[in-house]
């Protein structure tokens, strides 16, 4: 799990304190109109959101106005986020990459699409030491994670999550027999969930 | 088509599904809650990955999007179908015309972005006493929807025998099925899906918008002397699936376009979108 989902979502923890408030009650918050909640959360998601937005579309300043329709979608479903369903980060996730994917799939960016991604590459800042060590330890769990795929598993899950490709898409790009993409995206997910210990 | 349904989870969880697959996969999960779990447990996984693609935003974007969604009022917690709006991520069928008025009422000005405290806690107590009402009322609808819920999104559908759901279920699924695309502007996308077998045509939309005020969409097929015949009209707002009434075994092509509230009996405007059967 990521280190924001570990925090208990259900009581109201006292604010002010050095933890931070889990990301589920500012949700709730934001669902009211609190604005202050919203910039909180904004200020702990925006790099995983923008990053992976990015990722997957490639183009900075598409990025960015992919990236602001996110948070407008966040602001107005907040109440509809359902902590049963899942930790809320992985409900933004969720809402920021099928947003992304819609983008790159649309002819508009398709003309951005194979522009250098490292040329805009932009470094990751961290507000503290300490919560770039524990961002370090995150990424390294999951790159070990991803060690114990196939290869085959690992390039057709990259494909399709971080490039945005759809699983025809990614058998023809592997020179898959047709209707196996998707088998490997699926055992490929399932044995990054069993490693991780994804819980919900 | 015809392939295992349930082997789509994993492509569905990462976005890898094309329009039509994930229109199929979502109707498929509405009755089988296996999937269901297993798909919630897959976003998870996924999601973790976003963790090696961390980057910092721009520092301009955050008080663009603090500037922003201080214009938008949330929508209220989706309780009972009545509160589904046209433009919710998942939507298959028409929503109920019902209800506008509570959700309509803008609660704040779009000019003045001041806020005061007691002005916040009364719109808090008008949110909760509509809770209580819509608390209700789903009591009243629980004996014909369920709840199903993708990734944390949660989606009212009618589970009963919908015939027309069936419909479009069968026409997407049959070996003959033949799909047409079209791009709309804004980059939303409409395939028709049609079975000739069947005998009829299915349009399934992503990320289309909402008619103007006062407008409607309205499908057509085209037969070989070029003729529209009106198909029914078909809400817009996100991704619909929609079986276009009539014979469409014959036809030559399929369209949409605005047309006046309750439609027309020819097209008055320029389709937003046409493809040929070719």
């Amino acid at each position: 799990m990521s280190r924001f989902s570990v925090v208990p979502s259900g009581d109201e923890s006292p604010e002010g304190a050095t933890r931070p408030v889990p990301l589920e009650q500012l949700l709730r918050r934001a669902a009211t109109g609190d604005e202050t909640a919203f910039a909180e959360l904004y200020d702990a998601v925006s790099s995983r959101l923008f990053g992976l937005v990015r990722r997957v579309v490639r183009d900075p300043a598409q990025s960015e106005e992919v990236t602001q329709e996110v948070f407008l979608e966040i602001w107005r479903h907040s109440a509809r986020f359902d902590p049963s369903k899942g930790a809320a980060l992985a409900w933004m996730l969720t809402i920021a990459h099928r947003k992304a994917v819609d983008r790159v799939r649309s002819a508009e960016a398709s003309r951005n699409r194979d522009e250098g991604y490292g040329a805009s590459n932009q470094d990751v800042t961290h507000d503290s030491t300490a919560e770039a060590v524990v961002e370090r330890l995150d990424a390294e769990r999951v790159h070990r994670a991803l060690e114990t795929l196939t290869p085959v598993q690992r390039q057709a899950l990259e494909l399709a999550y971080l490039s945005g490709y759809t699983h025809t898409e990614v058998a023809t790009m592997l020179d898959l027999p047709l209707g196996t993409a998707k088998t490997r995206i699926r055992d490929g997910l399932i044995r990054l969930r069993d490693t991780l210990g994804v819980t919900l | 088509m015809s392939e295992d349904i349930h082997a789509l989870s994993g492509a569905y969880a990462v976005d890898a599904l094309d329009d039509v697959e994930r229109a199929r996969f979502e109707r498929h999960l509405a009755g089988c809650p296996a999937c269901r779990a297993e798909v919630d447990g897959l976003v998870a996984a996924a999601s973790e990955l976003s963790v090696l693609t961390e980057a910092a935003p721009p520092a301009s974007l955050r008080a663009k999007v603090l500037a922003e969604i201080a214009t938008v009022r949330p929508l209220p917690p989706l309780t009972a179908p009545q509160a589904e709006s046209g433009d919710d991520a998942v939507t298959s069928a028409p929503p109920a015309p019902s209800q506008p008025a509570a959700e309509a009422a803008p609660a704040e000005s779009h000019g003045d972005q001041g806020r005061h405290a007691d002005e916040l806690s009364e719109r808090r107590r008008s949110r909760s006493a509509r809770g209580l009402a819509r608390g209700w009322r789903v009591v009243v609808a629980a004996a014909t929807v369920a709840v199903l819920a993708m990734g944390g999104f949660t989606v009212w559908r009618q589970i009963d025998k919908d015939p027309s759901r069936a419909l479009a279920d069968q026409v997407l699924a049959a070996p003959d099925a033949t799909r047409y695309g079209a791009r709309l502007a804004g980059g939303a996308t409409a395939t028709i899906v049609r079975s000739t077998s069947l005998q009829k045509a299915v349009i399934v939309t992503s990320g289309m918008a909402q008619p103007p005020t006062g407008k409607v969409f309205q499908l057509w097929l085209q037969d070989a002397t070029g003729h529209m015949t009106s198909a029914g009209l078909m809400p817009g707002g996100g991704d619909q699936v929609v079986v276009l009434s009539g014979d469409a075994s014959h036809s030559k092509g399929a369209g949409i376009t605005v047309e006046p509230a309750g439609g027309s009996d020819q097209p008055t405007t320029n389709p937003i979108a046409f493809v040929a059967f070719a």
